[in-house]
Parts: C-alpha cells; sequence; structure tokens
C-alpha cells in the first residue's frame, strides 16, 4: 500500500526528473530503485553513471518490460522513475497496473509532436498489499 | 459507491463482503482509483454518463473461489463480468457491457498446467498471458510454437474467447480454432468440462475435441454463459524455416483469377501460412491504409504509368525448407500463365530465429509476442491527426477479387460521407479460416462530441454493411446490439435462440449481461439500459 510518506517523496522525485536529466539523477537514490530512459527524447547523459540504475529503450517497451521489469514487479517494492513518451508510458501503465502498481506521479515534459506523443516524467510504485515493500 | 442496477447499496456492500470473505479482502475492489483501472481506455462513451462502467471488481486465486464467487452473486442476482486480463483494447478492455457489473479478474489464475510437447497442445488457465506461455515455452526448451495476436500482452483464454487472431499457420492462427476442451464455471456455481474433458480418467482432452452430443465449445465463444476457467490448445510443432512470397499482377481484372487461384492452394494445404492481398498502386500513399478502388481503365493507367503491381498475393510457407521452397516452386506455376505476373521471394528465415533475424523479423509471424505496435502503428501512419485510441470494425466479407473490391468502394465512399477516419483499413485480412475480414481501424477521443458522431456513424455503417450481407465478427461494447441485430435471418432467431439458452443456463441473469447482444431477460426489454 503506497503509505503518505511514500507520495510525499516520490512528490519530491518526480519535480526534479521534470527538470531534466542533471536533477532527476541527482535526486534519483532518495527514492527510486531504477530509472527508465526513453532515447526518442534526447538528455544530457553525463550524469547516469552515479546512483541508480539506469534502463534504457526507444520507444518499443517489450524488451526492458519482459527481460526486466515483468519479474521485478512481481516482487515486492521497486519504485521506478521514467522519463519516457506518453506512448511508452501508457504500455507500462496498464502492465503495472497488472501487477498492483501504480503511477504516482506524472509531468509532461514538452507538447505533444504531430502524433500526440510527448515526454513525460513519471514514477511507478507499488500500491497492492501483495507487492508493497 | 457505484451499485448494480437495482440493488440497494446495503445489498450490494453485503454481497461485496460475502466476496471478502472468499477470495480475501486484498482481493476485492470497490475504491475510485481502483476502478478506474478497470476502464475501458479506448471507450467510445469515455467520460459520459452512459460509459459503461464497473462497481467492483474481485481477483480469485483458484477454481474454488470463483466457485464460491458466482455462487454468491447468483444468490443475489449480483451481475459479474469475467475478464482475463482485460487488454482487448479497441474492443472493450476490462470494462463491462453492463455498467455496475462487478468485474471478475481472473489474472491471477496464471498457470501454465500442461505444456504436452508429444501431443503438441497445452492446458491453461485465463490469467495466462501470451507473454507467460512465450516465457515458458523459452525456459522449457520446448520444440513448440503458439500463435500470438499483435500486441501480444493478453489472455491466451480471452482471445481465444472473443475469436481473436495470429499471424501463423492456418488451423492456429484463428484463436478460438485452436481450443480444444474449455472448462467453466457455470451461474449455479457447478463446474462443466467440454469434448472429452467430461469423460473422467480421460488422457484426450486435449486430442479430440468433440466428445459426444453437440459440440459445447461455442457456447463460451462471446457468450454469457460460463467463466472459463481452463482452456486447452492445439499447438503447431515449431517449423525449420519460413519463407515469404510475393504474387504480383499488373491489370485491374486479375484480381479474381489471383484470388480464386489462392483459395485454391490455401485449401489444399500447399501454403499453410497467413496469405497477404494487397493492392501496391493503391497504397503507395499510406501502406495501412488502402485508397478507394476506381474503375479499371483509371487504375490500369496508374499502373502503367507508376510500374507498380495493381495487385499482390503474398503466400507464406511453414515446414523444412525442401518442402516449402518446392511448395512456393508450384505456387508459382499455377499463376505463370497470368499475363505480366511477377513472383519475388521476400523473406526467408531459418528457426531457430538468429539473434541477427530476431532484430529484422514481425516477431508475430513466429509466435513472438511484441508491444512493438504501441510505437509504430497505434496512432496510424506518419503524422496522423492524433486520437486517445481506436476501436476496430471489422466485418466477414466474401472471399473473391470481387468481395475485395465491393467492400473497399462501400466503405471508403460511405466512411468519406459520413467523415469517419481510418487509420488503417485492409479490406482482406485472413487470420480466420477460409475468410476475408474487412479491417479497419476507426480512431476515438475523449471528446464526447467526437465520440458521438463516431458511434451514429458507425451505427451506419454497420447497417450499410448489412444491407450487404456483410456482417462483423467481433466488435466494441457500444455496438453489440447493433451487430447481434444485423443477424437477423428468421427473425432474428439467432438472437432469440441465444436467449432461450441464456434463461436456462443462466436463470438470474448474472454472467456478462448484454455480452454481444445478448441479455438476461429482465433486461432484455430496455437492453440494459
Amino acid at each position: 500500500m503506497i503509505t503518505r510518506r511514500d507520495l510525499i517523496k516520490w512528490g519530491m522525485v518526480a519535480p526534479a526528473l521534470a527538470a531534466g536529466s542533471q536533477a532527476a539523477f541527482a535526486a534519483a537514490p532518495q527514492g527510486l530503485d531504477a530509472l527508465l530512459v526513453d532515447e526518442r527524447f534526447p538528455f544530457d547523459d553525463a550524469p547516469l553513471h552515479a546512483g541508480v540504475p539506469v534502463m534504457r529503450f526507444a520507444g518499443d517497451v517489450t524488451r526492458v518490460w519482459y527481460e526486466v521489469l515483468d519479474a521485478r514487479w512481481r516482487e515486492r517494492g521497486f519504485v521506478l522513475g521514467g522519463i519516457t513518451g506518453s506512448d511508452a508510458l501508457f504500455v507500462l501503465e496498464t502492465l503495472a497496473t497488472h501487477q498492483g502498481r501504480r503511477v504516482v506521479t506524472r509531468t509532461p515534459l514538452a507538447e505533444p509532436d504531430a502524433r500526440g506523443v510527448a515526454p513525460v516524467s513519471w514514477v511507478i510504485a507499488p500500491h497492492h498489499p501483495s507487492v508493497a515493500a | 459507491m457505484a451499485t448494480p442496477p437495482n440493488m440497494s447499496a446495503a445489498d450490494f456492500a453485503d454481497g461485496l463482503s460475502a466476496m471478502r470473505s472468499a477470495v480475501g479482502a486484498d482481493w476485492v475492489f470497490d475504491q475510485p482509483a481502483d476502478l478506474n483501472t478497470y476502464r475501458d481506455f479506448y471507450s467510445v462513451l469515455w467520460g459520459e454518463p452512459e460509459e459503461k462502467v464497473a462497481s467492483a471488481a474481485v481477483a480469485p486465486a483458484n477454481v474454488e473461489e470463483v466457485q464460491q464467487v458466482v455462487r454468491i452473486a447468483n444468490e443475489r442476482r449480483i451481475p459479474i463480468y469475467p475478464i482475463s486480463t482485460g487488454r482487448n483494447l479497441g474492443y472493450g478492455g476490462s470494462a463491462p457491457v453492463l455498467s455496475g457489473s462487478v468485474v471478475l479478474d481472473l489474472k491471477r489464475m496464471n498457470r501454465v498446467i500442461e505444456v504436452n510437447e508429444d501431443n503438441c497442445s497445452c492446458l491453461v488457465e485465463p490469467g495466462v498471458s501470451f507473454f507467460d506461455m512465450y516465457r515458458h515455452l523459452q525456459e522449457s526448451g520446448s520444440k513448440l510454437m503458439m500463435s500470438v495476436p499483435d500486441p501480444g500482452w493478453g489472455s491466451l483464454v480471452g482471445n481465444a474467447l472473443d475469436s481473436g487472431g495470429g499471424y501463423t499457420v492456418q488451423g492456429y492462427r484463428g484463436h478460438f480454432e485452436a481450443v480444444c476442451g474449455i472448462e467453466a464455471v457455470m451461474a449455479d456455481g457447478e463446474l462443466f468440462r467440454t469434448g472429452m474433458g467430461a469423460l473422467p480418467g480421460s488422457e484426450t482432452w486435449q486430442q479430440y475435441r468433440m466428445g459426444i452430443g453437440p459440440c459445447m465449445d461455442g457456447l463460451f465463444r462471446q457468450s454469457t454463459l460460463g467463466v472459463v476457467t481452463k482452456m486447452g490448445f492445439w499447438m503447431f510443432p515449431r517449423p525449420e524455416a519460413w519463407l515469404s512470397a510475393s504474387v504480383s499482377v499488373m491489370r485491374y481484372e486479375d484480381l479474381e483469377e489471383l484470388v480464386r487461384i489462392a483459395n485454391e492452394l490455401e485449401y489444399g494445404n500447399i501454403f499453410n501460412g497467413m496469405p497477404g492481398f494487397s493492392s501496391p498502386v493503391l497504397t503507395q500513399g499510406n501502406p495501412i491504409v488502402m485508397a478507394m478502388v476506381p474503375d479499371a481503365a483509371e487504375m490500369n493507367r496508374m499502373v502503367e504509368e507508376s510500374g507498380i503491381p495493381a495487385w499482390s498475393f503474398s503466400p507464406n510457407f511453414y515446414g523444412p525448407e525442401k518442402v516449402i521452397r518446392a511448395q512456393w516452386e508450384y505456387v508459382q506455376s499455377r499463376f505463370a500463365h497470368i499475363p505480366g505476373v511477377r513472383f519475388a521471394e521476400q523473406s526467408f528465415v531459418d528457426l531457430p530465429i538468429s539473434a541477427e533475424d530476431m532484430e529484422r523479423i514481425h516477431k508475430p509471424r513466429f509466435g513472438i509476442p511484441s508491444l512493438e505496435i504501441f510505437n509504430v502503428g497505434s496512432r496510424g501512419y506518419g503524422d496522423f491527426n492524433p486520437s486517445d485510441g481506436h476501436i476496430w470494425f471489422s466485418a466477414v466479407i466474401p472471399r473473391s477479387g470481387k468481395g475485395i473490391i465491393d467492400a473497399n468502394r462501400v466503405m471508403r465512399r460511405e466512411c468519406e460521407r459520413l467523415g469517419l477516419d481510418l487509420f488503417m483499413f485492409a479490406p482482406a485480412v485472413t487470420c480466420w479460416t477460409r475468410s476475408f475480414v474487412l479491417f479497419a481501424a476507426v480512431p476515438v477521443y475523449k471528446d464526447p462530441a467526437r465520440n458521438q458522431h463516431l458511434r451514429e456513424a458507425v451505427r451506419e455503417i454497420i447497417d450499410i454493411c448489412a444491407e450487404h450481407g456483410w456482417g462483423e465478427y467481433r466488435c466494441p461494447p457500444a455496438f453489440m446490439d447493433d451487430v447481434m441485430g444485423a443477424y437477423s435471418f428468421g427473425d432474428h432467431k439467432l438472437r432469440r435462440v441465444n436467449e432461450a439458452i441464456k434463461d436456462a443456463l443462466d436463470p438470474n441473469g448474472i454472467l456478462s449481461a448484454g455480452r454481444y447482444g445478448v441479455w438476461p431477460k429482465h433486461l432484455r426489454e430496455g437492453r440494459g439500459a
């Protein structure tokens, strides 16, 4: 179950994610277990090597979900932050919901493109008692 | 808290309390944030008072818990709506057809009970997704291949029950066609098995589909009659290779002959993979939307000026390389008499698939589930006007050249007249044995005014198709009554027989009320309103 304390903690992370990669990755260790970065949207890579593990993909979430997230989301805990396209977030949110997780914060980072896709920063955290840390 | 129709809050609370006792309090959901996850995110009624929403959701862990929940619902006349994983976007998602129903979410029943390598079959629970099964096959070193839809995030059972389709081998890619053996909890809570599953001690449940007497599997397709808790499937032995080829013809007039010969070859098992039919010259501007077929002279002029073929047929072959190359050679010989015909081998893949091939193939052709379509195709081709999802319009049309041309012209003309956008339009999809299904993806929005127009237009299209003898094989909940209404032979005898069966097997009308236009007696007059 998401506690009030959790929400406050992730609420602090989300604006940092929204502010850009530098602030996001500096803030990430406070509350996240991993970060997911959609390489369709350019970010400064320099700070990525310190702190939280970073997973990358380019629009299609199949591999990162199948190889990493599916297993991690079956276990307890695991708070995931991300900066991805809104289309990828839709898929991830649907899959996360199935495994007792919720998007607890989401912040659009730009206006949608011609296909309606916008970069979004977000945090997905365990919600159901069966997966709560 | 929302309640089912004609039920007091106190009675509903009592029912949910009993369900909590059956499945555990953590697995009954009645808070708005929980119920939001059971909405149909591609609903054509999004945000309107008529949007179909759940009053609660219950997630049992096993058959015994399903039986308890069904009995509780039956005693109290609480409508319940089973879903497997609820990922059927474009056809309703996880939302019920009757607002206020309790969604029976079977996601926790996710056991692969058996994969029988010798029998080439499996037996699964409804919460097993295509990804789950693929992982199971990979980790067990299986020599079997399954057929998957695209995207592949749904349930084997749910997809088959809704008549979903894949891209692989005839007899397997129409997913309900590959079903062999069903176990279901009926409305009275009793357990029922079809086929050889009805014979205690039988080892042939996944071998002989019929059992004795009427074949009962069909009772559960797109139905309101039971909660399917196990389902068997036939699976395809992983082939040694796959070959995809094309036969292209250069004249408008050649389509009829192209389809006629292709049909004969497929029905004679000369090729076994899913064939494709298209018009290269009419898909120049957008490869997933076929333009309106012009008259013969105009189309032939377009072909002559561009050098692009008028029509193409793409046979696909699964099997040993020696066999499928011989089959392809024979296929070519059958079309050789058509003036200007062109043949091409498009792709050849050895199995197991190499890492290099894995990067270039359309994975569902090889039974590999994927989510890539959400990235590349779900919102249209190129800079398509963005929408908030889509619904599918999918009518069965005659399997002939004339069938393709007639359906193309009628749909293009009427959609333009009605101002109905299409971001995918293919008049001859062949997932289902011996069928052409016209497929059109219609964008939906979060804007009630636009969706109201969309609903009115789609209802008109349903009627127009029915006038031509074309009926949808599957549809979103908002149109189920309309589509069932179009199957009107014998003063709607099909619907009336379905209703008679419904009344006999589910007299309290608790299961999936309204699904595919079949309503329980107490809701029939108002059709669930």
